[in-house]
């Protein structure tokens, strides 16, 4: 075996189950987990994500084996039911700079609430988002959307509205991707993996379009976690269409400073840190909605997510 | 209007009279139960639409009196329309008219109507669009609540 004395470095670029590509010096290398790594977690929790930093033993031929997962300065996480047992935590992306939400504007309908469970999991993470919302030739008809788009802007998200199958916004939305590592989260058949073709044309990768029935859902095309390396600088998280996003390690006591707009409120209640902003008297958080500092629908999904907490 | 699934609640405990109150339709006979059917006491929860649930006020609504929804069909029993309850909130003053239902308490919607003849508001909420039903319409009030030709 053509093994070395010291253990190489490397980055996850690409996993499916028991497998992953490890990028080192321009090399792709095969790895497996060593069986000492893989007693360190629960048996169905992954030690490994996408982007992480990892020492790893060449088995030479290409394959190798992971010994050592990097400490990790940033990771975007959500929690993996295990039927039966413990709720474990999946790391979708590790090492990450920025978390991409994207949504279709229509086809299927953009569900707001679940932008909010993504944007409040990145807040959590100490991770800056920017909203992505694609098939914007679809949104003629649409009056609503720019209106539900206000709430984000006022918020101080940034939004992209693009469009990959004519190139609107596609050069502005590169420019907040240089240099940075971006992680794409939707639901399937937004069309994350369509974006990603226009961004770097010539990927190919494999993409579908939605179901015919009335909500247009999508056919969960990409079934694995990949990043890519972007030809005009920084890398790209590609995932699978995650239909159910729970919040991971968050406590219901600091949900409402995860809401930006609400932040400045925390706090100012009658009952100060204890107020759940929910129907206690003299609540800061519920004033500022009432006054229309805070919207309605991000205050709704302050309560449902505080209600699962 | 953003495009949202409305929250959806459970049976409640009457914030006022402590009675518990179930949201089944086959007992209401409305989509959403948004007031006691003892107390006939509501919480201020709606927003923009019945339902929505948008609203952060979530005082309590007290029942204020009466008012007639037009309908616009022409072969309905009572061609005035059908009777609404008018709710006003403690805390914020909003009103808000709301479907009577299947099993609210017909006395105490008789006992916030005669309530409200006392009222010397009604040209407020006029000014807000809810026209309230006053001392001439007792029997409309009464046929609608207890049949055509009871009048007590």
């Amino acid at each position: 075996m053509n093994t070395t004395d010291e253990n190489d470095q490397g980055v996850v670029f690409r996993k499916s189950t028991g497998h992953y590509t490890v990028h080192t010096n321009s090399r792709e290398i095969d790895c497996e987990l060593s069986s000492r790594l893989c007693k360190s977690t629960h048996p169905t929790a992954d030690p490994v994500a996408i982007g992480d930093q990892v020492r790893f033993m060449d088995a030479g031929q290409g394959s190798g084996i992971i010994t050592e997962v990097l400490p990790r300065r940033s990771s975007f996480s959500r929690p993996l039911p295990v039927p039966g047992q413990l709720v474990v935590e999946q790391v979708i992306a590790a090492n990450v700079d920025q978390v991409m939400p994207v949504f279709a504007a229509a086809s299927p309908t953009p569900k707001w609430g679940l932008l909010d469970r993504y944007l409040v999991a990145a807040e959590a993470a100490g991770l800056p988002s920017q909203i992505v919302i694609t098939k914007m030739d679809l949104a003629s008809g649409n009056d609503s959307l720019e209106s539900d788009l206000d709430i984000y802007r006022r918020i101080g998200y940034p939004i992209h509205l693009v469009c990959a199958s004519t190139g609107e916004g596609v050069e502005k939305l590169k420019q907040a991707l240089r240099g940075r590592m971006s992680v794409l989260v939707g639901k399937s058949g937004v069309g994350k993996t369509s974006l990603m073709n226009g961004l770097q044309p010539g990927l190919g990768l494999r993409v579908k379009t939605v179901s015919s029935g009335e909500m247009g859902k999508g056919r969960h095309t990409t079934s694995h976690l990949q990043m890519f390396e972007l030809g005009f600088g920084g890398r790209l998280v590609d995932t699978p269409g995650i239909r159910e996003f729970g919040l991971w390690n968050i406590h219901a006591e600091e949900l409402a400073s995860l809401f930006p707009e609400m932040t400045r409120y925390v706090g100012q209640c009658k009952f100060g840190l204890s107020c759940q902003h929910d129907r206690e008297p003299g609540c800061a958080v519920r004033k500022a909605v009432m006054d229309g500092h805070v919207s309605p629908y991000r205050y709704q999904s302050y309560m449902r997510l505080r209600e699962e907490l | 209007m953003r495009n949202h699934s409305p929250a959806s609640f459970g049976d409640f405990r009457c914030a006022n009279c402590g009675a518990v109150v179930s949201v089944m339709h086959m007992l209401s006979g409305v989509n959403n139960r948004n007031h006691c059917p003892y107390c006939l006491w509501s919480c201020h929860l709606d927003l923009y639409s019945a339902g929505d649930r948008l609203s952060a006020c979530k005082a309590g609504m007290k029942p204020i009196g009466l008012t007639l929804k037009r309908s616009r069909n022409k072969y309905q029993a009572d061609s005035r329309g059908e009777l609404m309850l008018v709710h006003a909130c403690v805390d914020c003053a909003t009103v808000s008219i709301n479907r009577i239902a299947a099993d609210d308490d017909p006395e105490a919607i008789l006992s916030v109507f005669q309530s409200s003849l006392e009222l010397v508001q009604h040209d407020f909420y006029s000014q807000q669009g809810v026209v309230m039903l006053d001392v001439e319409d007792v029997g409309a009030v009464h046929a609608q609540l207890f049949g055509q030709g009871v009048l007590a």
